[in-house]
C-alpha cells in the first residue's frame, strides 16, 4: 500500500467516526437513557452489598482485604460501567454491519476502494463517545452521592487504562461483526459471552473468591485486566508504573484479537464475495 | 496492476457464476460430510464488450443474470470461472484499482443514510473513495449540480422523494469521478418524470466522456438510452447489436396484435393461424375465455389488416380488437425467447 494510500485510509477512518458521530447527535435520547442505567445498576448492587452485609466492619475488613479496596459503591460502579461499556463494543459492529446490510448500504461501502478495515473498525470510534459518557456519569455519581474522591491524576491514569484496552475490546467487537455478516445473527453468541463476562471478569466481586480454574478463565479475559486497573487506578491510587505488567497483557491480548478480527472478517469477505451475502438479510 | 491500453471500457470473456442453493448446517460441516447442495448458474458464460464513451444496456427480464453480472464487475461478486477487465483491469487481481476508477449503483435509496443530508452522505463516501480533503468542496458541489441537487444538499435524506434520493445514490457514484459508471435497473420504482430526468442525468453523463454500462428490463428505457444492447436471458446474452439492428432482426416493420372470436363464441381453430401465417409471422398466440390474442410481425400492416380480416371471415371467426405499432425491444426478445420480457 502507498503512503498517499495510507493517509487517504486514515482520512477515511476520521470520516467513519464523523458519520456516526452525526448519526448518534440525531438521537439525543439515547444519551438520556444512557444517563439511568450507569447508576441504577450497580446502585441495586450496592443495596444488596448492604442488605447482606449491613455496616459489619468484619465484613468490610473481609471486603477490602480481597478486592483491595474499602469503597464498595466505587469497586460496583466502575465494575458495571465497564461492563455496560462493553456490552455496547460486543453488540456495536455487529448491528452497524449488520443494519447497513439490511438498508443496503453494505455493498455500496464494499465497492469504495478503501481499507476493510476502516469498514471493519470505523463503527467502533463512536464506542468512545459511550465510554467517556458512562464512565463520567460514573464519576459523577461516586464523587456526588457516594463521597469517593477522585483526583484528577487518578482520572487521567483511568484514561490511558481504557485507551489500553481499547484495542482488545474494539479486537472483540470486531470478531464479533465478523460472525455477523457471516451467519447475519450474533445475539445468542454475544449473550453467551456476556454471561461468561458477567461470571469471569469480576464486575460485581473480586474474582480472588473465584475458584483457581477460573481465576485462570478470569486471566485470558481482557475485560478482567481493564476493570481491575480501573479500580486500582481510581479506588487504590494505584500509579501507571505499578500497572505496567498487567497493561502489557492487555495490550498483547488487544494485537491478538485484533490480528484475529482482522483473519475473520477477510475471510467472511471472501465468503461474501463468494457467496453474494452481502447484499442478503 | 495490469492495465492494457485497448480501447475497451468492459471486456467479459465466458462469465460464469454458480450460487449454492440453501447452506450446509454446522453439522455437516463439522463431520467434513461432501457438499452436495443444488447449484444454481446465474450467469452462464457471458462474453461482452463495451466501448469507451458507449452507453450500452443489458436487456433482460427479472432472474436473467443482470444484477449478477453487474455485481461482478462492481468485484462485489467473484466469478466461478471466467474472466473480465473493467477499464484494463482484471476484475479479481486488481479489484481495488477498478474500485478506485469506476462508480456504481447497484443499490436504491436506501443504501444511504437518512439520518445524515445529502452533502454528508456524500463527504462520508467522499473520503471513502478517497477523494483528496482539499478537493472533497468542489467535487461534491459538482456531483450534487449535475444531478440537480444542490439547492437541497443541506435536507435530511429523510425528506427526499424517491426520485432525489436515486438521484443522489447516482451522485454518490459520481464522487469518485469516474471513467466508468455501472447503473442496474437504476429507474425501477420511479414515477416517469423522474425516471425521465434520470435518463437525461445519464445522457449527460455520455456527453462528459464516460462509459455508461446499465442493466433494464424496461425496453423503452433501453431502446431510448443506449448505443448498444445485449439481451440477456437464463444469464447467456442471446443477441447484441444497436437497438435499430436487432428490431430489423425480426424481419418487420410493424407489429399487428389482433383479438379474434369464432362467432359461435368458441376460439377460432388451427385453419385462421394457417391463413395469418401465410400473410405475416405469427410470433406470439394466447387464449384468452374464448378469444385468440394474436401478435403477428408483418411488413405492412396497410397489407396484412385487410388480409386478416379475410381469413376471419373465411374461417367464421370475428376480429375483435386491432391494434398496429412499431417493432419494439419487446418483439425482439419474444422473437429470441418466445416470452415476454415481464413474464
Amino acid at each position: 500500500m502507498s503512503a498517499t494510500s495510507l493517509l487517504a485510509d486514515v482520512h477515511a477512518f476520521g470520516a467513519a467516526a464523523l458519520k456516526e458521530w452525526r448519526l448518534l447527535r440525531r438521537y439525543p435520547t439515547l444519551f438520556v437513557g444512557f444517563l439511568f442505567w450507569p447508576i441504577a445498576l450497580p446502585l441495586a448492587y450496592v443495596f444488596q452489598a448492604r442488605g447482606y452485609a449491613g455496616d459489619s466492619q468484619a465484613a468490610l475488613d473481609a471486603f477490602a482485604a480481597r478486592a483491595g479496596t474499602t469503597e464498595v459503591a466505587g469497586f460496583l460502579f466502575l465494575g458495571w460501567a465497564a461492563y455496560m461499556w462493553i456490552s455496547m463494543i460486543l453488540w456495536g459492529p455487529g448491528t452497524a454491519l449488520r443494519t447497513e446490510q439490511v438498508r443496503g448500504s453494505l455493498e455500496a461501502l464494499f465497492m469504495t476502494p478503501v481499507s476493510r478495515l476502516v469498514i471493519l473498525f470505523g463503527p467502533l470510534l463512536s464506542q468512545v463517545v459511550w465510554a467517556v459518557w458512562m464512565f463520567g456519569i460514573v464519576a459523577a455519581t461516586l464523587a456526588l452521592v457516594f463521597g469517593v474522591d477522585i483526583a484528577l491524576a487518578s482520572a487521567l491514569r483511568a484514561l490511558v487504562v481504557i485507551g489500553v484496552a481499547v484495542p482488545a475490546l474494539y479486537g472483540l467487537g470486531a470478531l464479533f461483526a465478523s460472525v455477523v455478516l457471516r451467519y447475519g445473527e450474533v445475539s445468542a453468541l454475544v449473550q453467551g459471552v456476556r454471561g461468561l463476562l458477567t461470571v469471569f471478569c469480576g464486575m460485581s466481586f473480586p474474582i480472588v473468591v473465584l475458584p483457581e480454574w477460573g481465576r485462570a478463565v478470569a486471566m485470558a479475559l481482557p475485560p478482567t485486566y481493564l476493570i481491575g486497573d480501573l479500580r486500582r487506578v481510581l479506588l487504590a491510587g494505584a500509579g501507571l508504573a505499578e500497572l505496567l505488567p498487567s497493561l502489557a497483557v492487555l495490550l498483547a491480548l488487544g494485537v491478538l484479537l485484533c490480528g484475529l478480527a482482522v483473519v475473520a472478517f477477510r475471510r467472511t469477505e471472501r465468503y461474501a464475495r463468494r457467496g453474494g451475502s452481502l447484499a442478503q438479510y | 496492476m495490469t492495465a492494457r491500453g485497448d480501447g475497451l471500457a468492459v471486456e467479459a470473456a465466458g462469465l460464469l457464476k454458480e450460487f449454492e442453493k440453501g447452506r450446509r448446517t454446522l453439522l455437516q460441516r463439522l463431520r467434513r460430510e461432501p457438499d452436495r447442495r443444488e447449484r444454481f448458474r446465474a450467469v452462464d458464460g457471458i462474453d461482452l464488450a463495451v466501448g469507451r464513451g458507449e452507453i450500452f444496456g443489458v436487456l433482460g427480464p427479472n432472474g436473467a443474470g443482470k444484477t449478477t453480472t453487474m455485481k461482478m464487475l462492481a468485484t462485489l461478486l467473484e466469478p466461478t470461472a471466467g474472466s473480465a477487465r473493467v477499464l484494463g483491469l482484471d476484475i479479481v487481481r486488481d479489484a481495488r484499482e477498478v474500485r478506485r476508477r469506476m462508480g456504481a449503483v447497484l443499490s436504491d435509496g436506501r443504501s444511504l443514510y437518512w439520518k445524515l443530508t445529502a452533502r454528508e452522505n456524500l463527504e462520508y463516501f467522499a473520503a471513502l473513495y478517497h477523494v483528496p480533503a482539499a478537493e472533497q468542496r468542489d467535487r461534491i458541489a459538482r456531483v450534487l449540480a449535475a444531478v440537480k441537487l444542490d439547492d437541497r444538499a443541506d435536507d435530511y435524506v429523510e425528506r427526499y422523494s424517491t426520485g432525489m434520493r436515486q438521484r443522489l445514490v447516482l451522485a454518490r457514484a459520481l464522487l469518485p469521478d469516474p471513467e466508468l459508471l455501472l447503473l442496474d435497473e437504476p429507474t425501477v420504482g420511479l414515477d416517469p418524470q423522474s425516471a425521465r430526468d434520470l435518463r437525461d442525468r445519464v445522457r449527460e453523463l455520455q456527453e462528459q466522456g464516460r462509459t455508461v454500462l446499465l442493466t433494464t428490463h424496461y425496453m423503452e428505457e433501453a431502446d431510448q438510452l443506449c448505443d448498444r444492447i445485449a439481451i440477456v436471458d437464463h444469464g447467456k446474452v442471446v443477441a447484441l447489436d444497436t437497438p435499430a439492428a436487432l428490431k430489423r432482426t425480426i424481419g418487420a416493420t410493424e407489429v399487428v396484435h389482433l383479438e379474434i372470436a369464432a362467432e359461435d363464441g368458441a376460439p377460432p381453430n388451427g385453419g385462421f393461424l394457417g391463413r395469418l401465417e401465410r400473410a405475416g409471422q405469427v410470433a406470439h398466440r394466447e387464449q384468452r375465455e374464448g378469444t385468440l390474442a394474436v401478435t403477428v410481425h408483418a411488413e405492412s400492416a396497410r397489407e396484412f389488416v385487410p388480409a386478416a380480416f379475410d381469413a376471419a371471415r373465411a374461417e367464421g371467426a370475428a376480429i375483435r380488437h386491432v391494434e398496429v405499432v412499431p417493432v419494439t425491444l419487446e418483439d425482439v426478445f419474444i422473437s429470441l425467447t418466445g416470452r415476454a420480457l415481464r413474464e
